[in-house]
């Protein structure tokens, strides 16, 4: 049996594809905390991580090894079963909303037809173990930051939905691919239609930050009064599946955004081939992963009611607004469909 | 046959969850095994070939009422206690209402005639999205003004008259 016909089967194309994602992913999110720290450096003018091989490369397999050999602690009063659970249903649905993201022409692990829908009800399901997480640690900062986890996140589903609306309007299609296809015919839905394209992808943005609990809208997580937030009672490697997580969240959202707003994997240069497809599409993704960073860092918190108030005096509206200046775009510009 | 195996499954899953929403001591647990309910219910609608169902169905329910019934629940008394437990004592009560319901429902599904099972193209989004904006577009915005009707009712049941803003 050659290759090709191995990988005919459905059985073992979904088996091959979710262990290139799964491992793609991890080792994405496992460096992403060595750029994140390098980057909190340089922007606070110190040096961060550079003694573990070559620029301080290894330094996350050292985090990696130092974590799985910690005992992982359970608080004595906690609800023992969903404290050990939560963090692990929250990788899984992590994982779960990144099987459907392609990374290029036909590199999709999970090619649904309601792939965009997929990834918000995935991170929207994400909640549900946040909030698990800090309230079965029978701790009063957990609770409080598990709570505002709930809030924060279901208030900021809404103008998240809305705005990647835009997109899919003008692609008329679910489908991330489509999506992205149809940018190369339409150009970038940032830039085009303009104006409207930008806003939504403005919106879009800002909110998938607050969906992962990004500053300046971390107050689930806010260090200075909660202390750790949900993983304040989190030890050894549970710990560390919330930092994993939290990076993977923040790579999906970038991911997404390129796919909507950015023309997915489309480039000048390099041809239409896979290969081409995946750097543009690494490269679009890092771009926003790092500005990310960069406003982590120089920005400051949000308080709990003023992130409330922008979120639905704001860019509720103007998400709402949007989709209706879409549909009059589709039905005058390009004369219906 | 392939189907017979995943109604199955996902039935038990939906049925066993959904005893222990009911059963469960603590109110935390019986909201989270609701959610597990909900979800095995999305898994029906894609093993039923809808998806998009499936993705509302997970999106509005999971993500958006069992977050809400959290944050009810929290307003009981009690509940910040992980240790607390919740037990009402009218269990026959409850069990014969069950069992009355259940009797109801099969009577009513034994009587109706169900069309044969047909093999039915996924249904896509496209064509969902028409059926409903075209074909039912009198009782789709009907459905969203009673939504509305709704909402500005909840505000201003919740609305505190001596509140100045």
């Amino acid at each position: 049996m050659t290759l090709e016909e191995l990988l005919a089967n459905a059985w073992v194309r979904g088996l091959v594809a979710s262990v290139l994602v799964l491992t793609g992913i991890l080792v994405v999110a496992a460096w992403a905390t060595w750029v994140e720290r390098r980057v909190a450096g340089r922007l606070q003018n110190r040096i961060g991580p550079n003694r573990v091989g070559w620029f301080g490369l290894l330094q996350p397999i050292a985090d990696a090894l130092k974590l799985l050999r910690k005992e992982v602690l359970v608080p004595d009063r906690a609800d023992r079963g969903l404290f050990l659970l939560a963090p692990g249903l929250l990788l899984f649905f992590a994982m779960a909303a990144i099987a459907v993201v392609p990374w290029g022409p036909g590199l999709v692990a999970a090619d649904l037809d309601i792939g965009l829908l997929w990834v918000l009800a995935m991170s929207g399901m994400m909640l549900v173990p946040t909030w698990i997480a800090g309230w079965s640690s029978n701790n009063k900062y957990s609770l409080v930051a598990g709570m505002r986890a709930a809030a924060q996140g279901i208030s900021y589903e809404v103008p998240l939905l809305l705005s990647a609306l835009v997109p899919v309007m003008l692609a008329g299609s679910f489908n991330l691919s489509d999506i992205a296809e149809a940018q190369a015919r339409d150009g970038w839905y940032a830039i085009w239609p303009p104006g409207i394209g930008l806003a939504a992808f403005v919106i879009y943005f800002t909110t998938s930050l607050a969906e992962a609990n990004r500053i300046p809208f971390d107050i689930p997580e806010a260090e200075s009064e909660l202390v750790a937030g949900v993983s304040t009672e989190y030890t050894g490697i549970a710990f560390g599946l919330f930092q994993m997580t939290e990076y993977i969240h923040t790579w999906l959202s970038s991911a997404v955004a390129t796919l909507l707003f950015l023309g997915g994997w489309h480039g000048p240069f390099l041809g239409d081939s896979w290969w081409a497809g995946l750097i543009w599409m690494v490269l679009k993704t890092s771009v926003l992963f790092v500005s990310i960073m960069l406003l982590r860092w120089s920005l400051v918190r949000l308080r709990a009611d003023q992130l409330m108030r922008f979120c639905w005096v704001w860019l509720v509206p103007i998400s709402l607004g949007l989709v209706a200046a879409t549909a009059i775009w589709i039905q005058v510009a390009q004369g219906g469909r | 046959m392939a189907e017979t195996i995943a109604f199955g499954i996902i039935a038990a899953c939906m049925l066993g969850s959904g005893l222990l929403a009911v059963t469960s001591k603590k109110l935390v647990h019986s909201v989270l095994w609701l959610a597990a309910t909900l979800v095995s219910t999305a898994a029906l609608y894609v093993a039923l070939a809808a998806p998009f169902l499936a993705a509302m169905q997970i999106v509005l329910y999971t993500g958006g009422v069992v977050t809400l019934m959290l944050f009810g629940v929290m307003l009981t008394d009690q509940a910040h206690d992980v240790g607390a437990a919740n037990l009402s004592g009218k269990r026959l009560p409850a069990v014969l209402l069950g069992l009355l319901l259940f009797g109801l429902l099969a009577a009513a599904i034994q009587r109706t005639s169900l069309p044969p099972i047909v093999e039915a193209p996924p249904a896509s989004t496209v064509e969902l999205g028409k059926v409903l904006l075209l074909d039912h577009v009198v009782a789709f915005e009907a459905l969203s003004v009673l939504l509305l009707a709704t909402m500005i009712g909840a505000i201003v049941l919740a609305r505190r008259n001596d509140v100045q803003d």
